[in-house]
């Protein structure tokens, strides 16, 4: 931080040191006995200390002229006298060690304080350090090229008005809050370079404590916008993996849709001819012909909510989370598939427990959650013979979590596969592709809940997933 | 002939289907039945008269067709319309194969219907005129002697009433007697009456 000092500066301080020390012992000669002892030792010692060795050796070889010259005697003369010699020794002595202490220790200081400056310089990470009153005081090499403010810019003034965007001001304050109650904070969030574009940091601060008082903070930033990209670019692609087998799993259920959607249309038209007949008979039969007209409406707003239900598994968007009913998603899933559980003779057998607590979550990727697990079921389903084909699909709680269950009577899976099912590209099924289980657990676990897998006893397969309760999400 | 009312049967697990076939069958002035799946409809006790079955191939638990071959093992003998979501071609050619009267596919015009179901309840209407008369001429014939049914057997394989005289070895005056006696205890008009009754009841006729 500080350039260093000139030689004759240096040299010059040792002798100032020397000067005053002399001015000093005369000055009081008269009233303390050998007081030049004090005056000289302390500015060898301050020699050495801000002028380093050399500086203090010399002033260590002046004070030895002039302590001779002033203060041994023969008084006023460049000699001693042979019974002071040991005297004058001793002052020397202690004027070397001093002088070699004081200078010593400041080396050492210095060194010390390089090696800090050097790695606080140095060190890959933004750093920032400002008092209580949140007022920069010193920043680093990093920080300079990661926020393109110069020490200068920036230095004495609240870092809060400087990199933090307006909209995030309220936050940072409550997190300084924090800070300054001394507690260790650590964030992620975004804030600004001296042109006002943004940037995602992770920020961590914590106080400068000496002798159990806090005097200043550090803040760390380190950029994590490539990190978030990644993580937001992964994100992408796993959504855009989830849609896709969401495409393929709607394609299976194909006939099964369709049936769900002819249904209300078969009875609207059937409805509708009801009507026309009740209408033309003489008289009208009004009454009836509402009834069937009523009937028509129904049916309608029932293939309408099948048809926005399959839509949004269709569709690439993202639903927003918000509370919902996992029973409800269950039964929207059972509707999809109830053709086709029919048509391959399986019987889904559900215990739902009531009033079941809310969780947060997306309900496209819920509905496709049960979907896999249903179809995965149902294809284990497909060479049981001499047994009944069942799934079972349970639902309860706890204080924490809801615990969805969907057990199956097909033949599960060899121990030895049990690692193994959760991995991408792994599965027992003839024609499958092995990425059901694996988006199914990523979007458990996007969901802050777990999937496991066990082997049923005597045979089948217990697929269960938890999920937190409303207001216990991380 | 429309002596007993028409009973028309829908066995249909969809309930928004269920309703529609109703409110389409009682404009036209028919009153069915529900049942939501097969076991139901096996359990209900059902009135006698002409009747018909709208049923859904599929079911849950026991299928239309499943309960179609139940009915035919049972004896129980009801015209069948199937409907459904998606007929396929093996599934129909079955299906009509195991006497099915129409197999209609969902949504299908309901005129369609409606002739299939009118044409089921005539088709069940004649079977059961047809079931009624042979039950009728079976009491008549069960009202011959042994000697009567023998001489039924041989006239009406053609022969004269001497030929008949000579093969039971009686007179031709007292072949004669028998046959008024019988002609008058199956209250046939005529040879050709009788004949057409022995047919029903079908009667083996002696060859000569």
């Amino acid at each position: 931080m500080k350039t260093p000092q000139s030689a004759i500066f240096r040299y010059g301080i040792g002798l100032s040191f020397v000067a005053a020390a002399l001015g000093l012992s005369l000055a009081f000669e008269s009233i303390v006995r050998d007081g030049f002892l004090i005056f000289f030792l302390v500015a060898v010692i301050l020699a050495g200390w801000f002028g380093r060795t050399g500086a203090g050796l010399l002033s260590v070889a002046v004070s030895m002229v002039v302590v001779g010259y002033y203060f041994i005697a023969p008084y006023r003369a460049f000699a001693v006298d042979v019974e002071e010699l040991p005297y004058f020794l001793t002052f020397l002595s202690s004027a070397v060690i001093t002088s070699w202490l004081g200078s010593a220790r400041r080396a050492a200081e210095e060194k010390q304080k390089a090696y800090l400056d050097e790695l606080f310089e140095q060190t890959p990470e933004a750093i920032m350090l400002v008092d209580l009153q949140d007022r920069v005081l010193r920043i680093n090499k990093e920080f300079t090229l990661l926020f393109e403010y110069k020490l200068e810019e920036i230095v004495h003034r609240p870092s809060i008005d400087l990199i933090v965007p307006r909209h995030l001001r309220e936050e940072t304050l409550r997190s300084r809050e924090r800070l300054s109650e001394g507690h260790y904070v650590n964030v992620e969030t975004v804030r600004q370079r001296k042109d006002g574009s943004q940037l995602n940091v992770s920020e961590i601060s914590f106080p400068v404590v000496v002798n159990g008082e806090r005097i200043a903070c550090y803040i760390i930033y380190r950029d994590i916008t490539e990190r978030k990209r990644a993580q937001d670019e992964l994100q992408k692609a796993q959504t855009e993996l989830a849609h896709l087998s969401r495409i393929t799993t709607m394609g299976e259920l194909a006939a099964s849709i369709a049936h769900e959607i002819n249904q209300p249309i078969g009875a609207i038209a059937t409805n509708g001819n009801a009507a026309v007949r009740w209408l033309a008979q003489k008289p009208p039969q009004v009454t009836e012909a509402e009834e069937a007209l009523g009937c028509i409406v129904r049916d309608a707003d029932r293939a309408g909510q099948v048809i926005r239900r399959i839509r949004s598994l269709f569709s690439k968007n993202s639903t927003p989370m918000v509370q919902l009913d996992l029973n409800e998603v269950v039964r929207e899933v059972l509707v999809l598939t109830a053709y086709e559980t029919n048509r391959r003779g399986v019987v889904v057998h559900t215990e739902l427990t009531n009033a079941l607590p809310p969780v947060v979550g997306d309900r496209v990727q819920l509905q496709q959650v049960l979907l896999n697990l249903i179809l995965n079921s149902l294809d284990a389903l497909v060479t049981i013979t001499e047994r009944p084909r069942e799934i079972r699909i349970k639902s309860s709680h706890s204080e924490k979590v809801v615990t969805i269950q969907v057990e199956d009577s097909g033949n599960g899976w060899e121990e030895q596969h049990s690692a193994a099912i959760f991995d991408a590209f792994f599965t027992t099924k003839k024609n499958g592709i092995g990425m059901g289980l694996a988006i199914t657990r990523s979007i458990i676990e996007n969901h802050g809940g777990n999937l496991r897998a066990e082997r049923g006893k005597p045979h089948g397969a217990i697929l269960t997933f938890t999920l937190p309760l409303a207001g216990r999400n991380q | 002939m429309k002596s007993t009312p028409d009973h028309v049967f829908v066995v249909e697990d969809d309930a928004s289907m269920r309703v529609a076939l109703r409110n389409l069958l009682r404009s036209v002035g028919l009153d069915p039945q529900l049942f939501t799946n097969a076991q139901e409809f096996l359990e209900a006790k059902r009135t006698d008269g002409p009747s018909c079955l709208i049923l859904d191939v599929r079911l849950p638990g026991l299928s239309g067709l499943d309960l179609q071959r139940e009915l035919a093992e049972s004896g129980v003998q009801i015209p069948i319309i199937f409907i459904t979501a998606h007929g396929d071609i093996p599934m129909s050619v079955r299906a009509m194969k195991a006497g099915a009267v129409e197999f209609l596919t969902k949504p299908f015009r309901d005129q369609e219907l409606l002739d299939a179901i009118h044409a089921a309840l005539a088709q069940d209407r004649i079977r059961r005129h047809q079931q009624r008369e042979v039950s009728e001429l079976r009491k008549r014939f069960d009202s011959l002697t042994p000697r009567e049914r023998e001489l039924l057997s041989l006239i009406i394989s053609g022969r004269s009433n001497k030929d008949v005289a000579a093969q039971v070895g009686t007179s031709e005056i007292t072949v004669k007697v028998h046959r008024r006696h019988l002609m008058e205890k199956m209250q046939a008009s005529s040879f050709a009456d009788l004949l057409r009754m022995a047919s029903a009841l079908q009667i083996p006729y002696t060859k000569v």
